[in-house]
């Protein structure tokens, strides 16, 4: 399956720390990737490259083959590549559906163009993102009043609520109850089934051989391994790496 | 209704229009500056000049004094909203300090420390609004048709783009905000309205000098909006009554002799403000704390 998003030897330095070390990823649509690796190993790094949050030192990115050279958050988020946060960066004041309406507002001036019928459409696509993480009875309510894993929901309701053929969430089940994390696993595959492309950063590898149809093991910034998940997380020696008790 | 109380409620009025314009930066913006009478006292002086050499239009005044404000703040925001947070405090904070020297030594345009004397009484499209009552009727209608603005404009998109933007600058890019124009927008905006705040109160007063735009003034004008309520509509006009109000009430107030009455003043702003902080923080008319 050709990739929608590719990555080709991507490097960050922060000062004399190699962050990143000439990574290269693709993420073909309709498949879920799992970045995984010990602490420090660059996933998240890795994310704020990919999406311009943090520029990096070299290496390319490309979507659908065209190479996106000057690339930052907002233009990302434009071209259809949307990820969510470890800390989930709600917008806290405001209610729930206001959270999930201004994430799929485009970015505009005084007023949004398209007048009321553009509105209600995208009022009615967030309905549709509330309905299905189950946060339509808290519509009305602050972001800031949410429980952990309502809050979890909502950081999905947004981003599934953009339309976004690419998603990169960021330890997006972590701390959810077994119920919870199945609902969420589910909304997952049914929009990898759609089309979407879908790369996680994950530390809980029972979620990740659930879930994931291919892993990318990192370490120290560098790509280790590349595969099916059950080959991976079989591996004596990048288990010994996960668990910090050998370096490659 | 008495001189005094006339003059207490036009001042208050406009007092609300220039909270009501800091709260565009702090409440809904997160963007806190400490150089807001800087713009008050552009649009002040530019309505002062508007009144002396062309006419004592109240409509004038305002909208050259907002114009004013405006284009020195569209200057001045988009190189200093690239510092972050604490850093535009600071940033602000110098450019008050200038502010203060240049309106002191620019007698060619202020008037020096001097100030700006004899304007002429105001006027609405020629008809002579000098009566306090007409005036305060003016400055209400005016306060009153900015606030339904500032409403629509905060519950519409600009409005929630610029939360997400207080709420979490990297979670709004990510979103596809341009956080530097949405911030640069709301200095604008709240400039502009600073300044027609300024263009009033120059013609209300009659004579403007830099003691009324310096920083003691730019504190007040956070207080009014911290102490009334951050991000809300009324929070500042609430603000504004209660310290324009408090120095008023203080005065009657038996034991405290007339020489203390700014320390005891500056004492309760100190007061109210770090028990609101403690207990509530966002404000008299802001939410409660503790309902998560």
């Amino acid at each position: 399956m050709s990739p929608i998003l590719s990555v080709r030897g991507l490097a960050k330095h922060f000062g004399g720390v190699a962050a990143v070390q000439g990574v290269d990823l693709d993420l073909p649509a309709g498949l879920i990737t799992a970045l995984v690796g010990p602490n420090g190993a660059g996933k998240t790094t890795l994310f704020n490259l990919i999406t311009g949050a943090v520029e990096a030192d070299t290496g390319r990115v490309m979507l659908a083959g065209t190479e996106l050279a000057r690339r930052t958050p907002a233009r990302m988020a434009r071209l259809g590549v949307a990820r969510s946060f470890q800390d989930l960066r709600l917008f806290q004041s405001m209610s729930v559906q206001a959270n999930v309406l201004t994430a799929i507002e485009p970015h505009a001036w005084f007023w949004q163009p398209g007048g009321r019928r553009a509105h209600a459409r995208r009022l009615q696509a967030t309905e549709m993102a509330l309905a299905e993480t189950g946060l339509s009875a808290l519509a009305d309510a602050l972001a800031a009043e949410l429980a952990y894993a309502e809050r979890k929901f909502l950081s999905l309701a947004r981003i599934l609520a953009t339309g976004a053929q690419i998603w990169l969430l960021d330890e997006p089940a972590s701390g959810l109850d077994p119920a919870s994390r199945a609902r969420f696993s589910a909304l997952l595959r049914k929009h990898a089934g759609q089309g979407v492309a879908i790369c996680l950063v994950e530390h809980n590898l029972d979620i990740v051989s659930a879930l994931a149809d291919r892993i990318v093991f990192l370490d120290q910034g560098r790509k280790l391994a590349e595969g099916e998940p059950q080959a991976i997380l079989r591996d004596p020696a990048l288990a010994a790496i996960y668990f910090g008790e050998r370096r490659a | 209704m008495s001189a005094y109380l006339l003059n207490l409620a036009e001042l208050g009025t406009i007092f609300a229009l220039l909270s009501l314009s800091l709260n565009v930066l702090i409440g809904y913006g997160g963007i806190f500056s400490v150089a807001h009478a800087v713009f008050f006292g552009v649009g002040a002086y530019a309505g002062a000049q508007i009144a002396l050499h062309l006419a004592p239009d109240v409509l004038l005044a305002a909208l050259g004094g907002g114009l004013a404000a405006g284009v020195l703040s569209f200057a001045l925001a988009l190189p200093a909203l690239r510092v972050r947070g604490e850093y535009f405090v600071v940033a602000s904070l110098g450019l008050q300090m200038v502010a203060t020297t240049v309106f002191t030594e620019a007698q060619g345009i202020t008037g020096g420390y001097g100030g700006l004397v004899g304007i002429p009484p105001p006027s609405l499209f020629g008809l002579d609004i000098s009566s306090p009552r007409l005036f305060l009727s003016v400055c209400i209608a005016i306060l009153l048709a900015v606030m339904a603005g500032v409403h629509a404009l905060m519950r519409g998109s600009f409005g929630r783009s610029l939360m997400a933007v207080r709420d979490s600058e990297s979670a709004a890019e990510a979103f596809g905000k341009i956080v530097p124009i949405l911030k640069t927008l709301a200095v604008v905006l709240g400039c502009i309205i600073a300044g027609a705040a300024g263009g009033l109160f120059a013609l209300q007063m009659s004579f403007v000098n830099v003691e009324s735009f310096t920083l003691d003034q730019s504190v007040l004008i956070m207080a009014m909006v911290i102490i009334g309520g951050v991000g809300t509509l009324l929070g500042p006009l609430l603000g504004t009554a209660l310290l324009l109000l408090l120095p008023a009430a203080l005065s009657f107030l038996p034991g405290i002799p007339p020489t203390e009455l700014g320390a005891v003043q500056q004492g309760i702003y100190g007061l109210a403000m770090t028990l609101l902080m403690i207990f509530r923080p966002g404000g008299i008319a802001g939410r409660a704390e503790g309902r998560r």
